[in-house]
């Protein structure tokens, strides 16, 4: 019997179906405080007075936690890959966006920990909100973030992601046609079933046990024990059943801020966030402005791109870096362009940060350089399977950043395609195969690009 | 106030303006039906009320006074799955679970309806019950199957159909 | 005033494992005094059905059938290191993790039976719980009697560990981009065509039918491979027509606080749905396989832009796109400029007229 390639029963099937699996909202621990925070209820402000004490006195309240009471405030969830921190886990002296956290309140139920957040006093001066990024570099631009209003610590600390191959200005010389486009895909919401949820429960042993809807264990986990600064060991994350992710919930939206309030009120607690704050107040798909300029030829050739990204980060860093890290190394698509010269900027403004979500980084450059390559397509007369096939990357073909690709399959799934919906290819597209470039299908132009990558 | 669910009798404490699912989930402990957005909006806390597929988030208790509800605990156990079961399993209908027992109330009030196996009926029938993961595709096969009658062999298959092989770099 | 119908298509890539590596993966395994499969790693399943997967492995690797396996990835105590289930790396990664630690059981049980059976383990192989001597079949000792022979006669845990890591390939040229190891695990490949139908009176796009292709590298559950492909799919439509946070954006006022302000797909918008699966084995992923989890949903939206233009002859580059945006376009009849060689699309998006001068997009003359 062979397991692989079969089409096995889901291991969680039954459980999924008889009502037996259970998610973190589920779990009952005798004794659970409920939580609730109080959040930013504007975009941008100075905070001038936080004053917790009469829901600190409220009855059924046990613990409010703020800024002073986080041993580390501020954690980059991605330092090790050199992106350094700038979000606090709780608000200090200024919100960046509406819905930031500020205090958070455990308290014998619900309606106690609402009418706790309610008594919390809270003073703002407002200020100027930047929502557009294609503002965000005007001189009397409102100043979203400590760092300015892009992300400034890329390798060598570069205020941007730069891609440079080939000769730019030689490709756009020779192009019997540029065709230039701009395309801004919207945020979007994960929308999980099941929101941000966790509970929290002090062991007798001191150590915390932390149920928790990551989509990362021991991301999680590590993110936590810095934000405490505890061993990996005084903490222990359950779950790795997960109702529902597609990236958001690769933030550690709760696991931190329900830990110091069980240590501080030594109950269990336990927080569900409610659908308007998983809305609202959660990490969304970042929206992105991007502006392409092709130089092609009549019969097809894409000879080089210039592209310009701003990805829309919202208030904070999160991963948004990594993520146009990885959109500028896969700007060129299914394709192979000798000729690149990409700049890409993280750009703050007073949103919600945006975060992972399904295709993270490159969701953006698929529906712009596509849409792109279609209207390329239609400005030349071009056949839209043509321009893709011969473009499409071989074997030896080489990345934006230099790699030589070893099994491309953009002419397989061109071609498939082409066979579900019935199109019918010329014969020489129909013969394609992802080989290595030769005869018509190895133009001038992309010689260069084959065989020493290194050298070009 | 007394409840009936999957059968059994429940003496009920909770206030009577409290939601049903509440009363499930926080009093009873039947954690099936899932409290997804509490205001009647993705339908994954779906419970049957005498048969009528009911949003448990936005139904006060006392308004279920004396009734039988349904929970998915009360369609089959994992020893006697039901019809429906049988099929969600089978066909994959469930990912990650979280909608699942809502989504399978609304697909067995449709069947006990005479409900047929035709899509665009179906695709009515679970209309406001939000599932993020399958794109419903195969939620659909499966109340379908239930439609048509069909019968299902749960036990382990090994059979891989439809794969185009090209085989090493192609 | 009328519904036209038109199609487009789409071709896309996508890496497997996160962007530049150094994403471990680590599993271990411990086989039971009567042959049961113990396996404890830390990924999530987040429905993407990393669970089922990652026990096919381990019951392929060793050669025991898949009910033997019990999978625990309940807590970090027990289970090793995974940094989780995100980058389409759940199955190629944390996959090849398991892969590992099965193959090290494999080995133990061999070594095990060798003794009991007086056999070179070399000349052994598993097949379906059995260990039996190559080419002489009658010789043979179940797993069962393996793992009790190595609880209560041998003195040994049979138990295995594997981890998963590619080197984190470091940016050495900021200026170009360039970097000193390949950035990606694999790259899985895919295309979509799009049907949709354009009412050009009240500017509605319903989206009728998706034909998709993935090259999956080896479909390890072609059922639960078809699962991320459909789900993708629905996704994918979402965000080509129907979902925004922030309806006008660039501002963050009239937020949708409920599904009945935030457009979600459901059932009512599932077009219809055709799958390619391509296997075009990677080299290094479990059994050939590749991640196409996350790249699921972006081939549909570029489809969807060139189908209504195919269908209306107007080109919405904002997503998703909505009744509003294709009405305007339709009023706007907007032409690029052309101007020499040039052919400028979008002029008014651009940051070159939003912008007071801070930034500029540039295109070589």
């Amino acid at each position: 019997m062979k397991a692989v390639g079969a089409r096995l029963p889901r291991y969680d099937g039954v459980a999924h179906v008889t009502g037996r699996t259970v998610f973190v909202d589920d779990v009952r621990v005798p004794g659970t405080l409920w939580v609730k925070a109080l959040r930013s209820p504007v975009h941008h402000a100075d905070i001038t007075r936080l004053d917790t004490s009469a829901a600190e006195t409220m009855k059924g309240v046990h613990a409010v936690v703020t800024w002073q009471d986080v041993p580390l405030l501020e954690y980059g969830h991605l330092s090790a890959l050199g992106i350094p921190a700038d979000e606090p886990l709780l608000a200090k002296d200024e919100v960046r966006y509406k819905g930031q956290p500020i205090a958070i309140v455990a308290a014998e139920d619900e309606e106690t920990a609402m009418a706790a957040v309610a008594a919390m006093k809270l003073d703002l001066q407002e200020k100027p909100a930047l929502f557009d990024v294609r503002k965000a570099f005007d001189a009397d631009a409102p100043v979203v973030h400590q760092w300015g209003n892009w992300y400034p610590h890329f390798e060598a600390e570069m205020d941007r992601r730069q891609i440079r191959k080939g000769d730019i200005d030689r490709a756009f010389a020779d192009a019997d046609v540029i065709v230039q486009g701009v395309y801004r895909p919207a945020a979007i919401e994960h929308v999980p079933v099941e929101t941000q949820s966790c509970q929290v429960v002090p062991e007798a042993n001191g150590r915390l046990t932390i149920y928790s809807c990551t989509q990362a264990l021991y991301f999680s986990l590590g993110v936590v024990a810095a934000h405490l600064q505890v061993p990996l060991n005084r903490l222990k994350v359950v779950g790795g059943t997960v109702g529902g992710g597609f990236g958001g919930k690769v933030d550690t939206a709760t696991e931190t801020m329900c830990c110091l309030l069980a240590q501080k009120s030594g109950r269990p607690v336990r927080w569900r966030w409610t659908r308007e704050e998983e809305f609202l107040c959660s990490s969304t798909r970042a929206p992105w402005h991007m502006e392409i300029a092709d130089a092609v030829t009549e019969d097809g050739w894409i000879l080089g791109r210039k592209m310009l990204t701003l990805h829309d980060s919202g208030a904070y860093a999160r991963f948004s870096p990594y993520g146009l890290t990885k959109h500028s190394f896969h700007h060129t698509g299914a394709y192979t362009i000798p000729n690149l010269h990409f700049d890409g900027y993280v750009v703050f403004t007073n949103r919600v940060p945006t975060t992972a979500m399904r295709g993270f980084g490159v969701t953006s450059v698929s529906f712009a350089t596509e849409t792109h390559v279609s209207r390329i397509a239609e400005v030349l007369g071009v056949d839209p399977w043509e321009i893709r096939l011969k473009n499409a990357n071989r074997i030896g073909d080489t990345s934006p950043n230099g790699v030589a690709y070893a099994d491309p399959s953009t002419v397989p799934v061109v071609k498939a395609l082409a066979d579900g919906v019935g199109a019918k290819l010329a014969p020489n597209l129909q013969a394609m195969t992802p080989a290595a470039r030769e005869g018509d299908l190895l133009p001038e132009h992309l010689v260069a690009q084959i065989g020493n990558p290194e050298d070009h | 106030m007394n409840l009936t669910v999957n059968g059994v009798a429940h003496e009920v404490e909770s206030g009577p303006l409290t939601s049903l699912l509440d009363v499930l989930r926080e009093e009873l402990a039947i954690t099936s039906p899932k409290a997804g957005c509490e205001q009647g909006g993705c339908g994954a806390c779906t419970v049957l009320v005498d048969g009528v597929a009911r949003r448990s988030c936005l139904t006060p208790v006392a308004s279920v006074q004396g009734t039988e509800i349904t929970t998915v605990e009360g369609l089959g156990s994992p020893s006697d799955l039901s019809p429906l079961q049988q099929a969600f399993t089978h066909h994959y209908a469930a990912q990650c679970g979280f909608c699942t027992s809502g989504m399978m109330l609304a697909a067995q009030a449709y069947i006990d309806g005479g409900g047929s196996d035709g899509h665009e009926a179906i695709q009515e029938a679970i209309a406001g019950h939000v599932c993020r993961c399958t794109g419903y595709v195969k939620i659909i096969d499966a109340i379908a199957a239930v439609a048509r009658g069909d019968e299902f062999d749960l036990t382990v298959t090994a059979s891989s159909a439809g794969m185009v092989n090209l085989g090493g770099a192609v | 005033m009328a519904v036209h119908r038109g199609r487009g298509i789409a071709a896309i890539e996508y890496p497997t494992g996160m962007n530049q590596n150094g994403d471990p993966s680590q599993a271990w395994i411990k086989v039971k005094p009567d042959g049961r499969i113990d396996v404890f790693a830390g990924t999530s399943d987040i429905g993407n059905g990393s669970k089922t997967i990652q026990s096919q492995i381990v019951a392929e690797t060793i050669g025991v059938p898949y009910d033997w396996v019990t999978y625990d990835n309940s807590n970090t105590d027990s289970s090793p290191v995974c940094t989780g289930t995100f980058a389409s790396r759940a199955t190629f990664v944390a996959g090849k993790a398991v892969e590992k630690a099965a193959l090290k059981v494999r080995e133990k049980i061999l070594e095990i039976a060798g003794k009991e059976l007086e056999i070179d383990p070399s000349d052994l192989e598993i097949v379906d719980g059995e260990v039996v001597a190559k080419g002489a079949p009658q010789k043979k000792i179940g797993v069962p009697d393996v793992a009790a022979a190595a609880t209560w006669g041998h003195g040994e845990l049979i138990t295995g560990t594997g981890a998963q890591l590619k080197p984190y390939a470091t940016i050495v040229d900021p200026e170009t981009g360039r970097v000193d190891l390949p950035p990606h695990s694999a790259i899985s490949y895919a295309s979509c065509a799009a049907e949709v139908e354009v009412d050009d009176e009240t500017g509605v796009v319903r989206v009728l039918h998706l034909w998709q292709c993935y090259d999956v590298g080896r479909a390890i559950n072609p059922t639960l491979v078809e699962g991320q492909i459909e789900g993708g799919a629905v996704q994918g439509l979402g965000l080509g027509v129907l979902e925004n946070c922030y309806p006008y954006y660039p501002s963050a006022e009239h937020r949708g606080g409920q599904f009945g302000s935030y457009l979600a797909p459901g059932a009512e918008n599932l077009p219809q749905i055709d799958t390619i699966i391509i296997e075009n084995p990677s080299s290094d992923g479990p059994y050939g396989a590749k991640g196409i989890g996350e790249m699921a949903n972006n081939g549909q939206p570029p489809a969807i832009a060139a189908a209504v233009y195919d269908a209306v002859g107007v080109w919405v580059t904002e997503l998703p796109i909505t009744p509003e945006k294709v009405l305007r376009a339709l009023a706007a009849k907007a032409e690029p400029r052309r101007a020499g060689k040039l052919v400028v699309f979008d002029e008014e998006l651009s940051v070159n007229a939003v912008s007071d001068g801070g930034i500029r997009f540039e295109v070589p003359a």
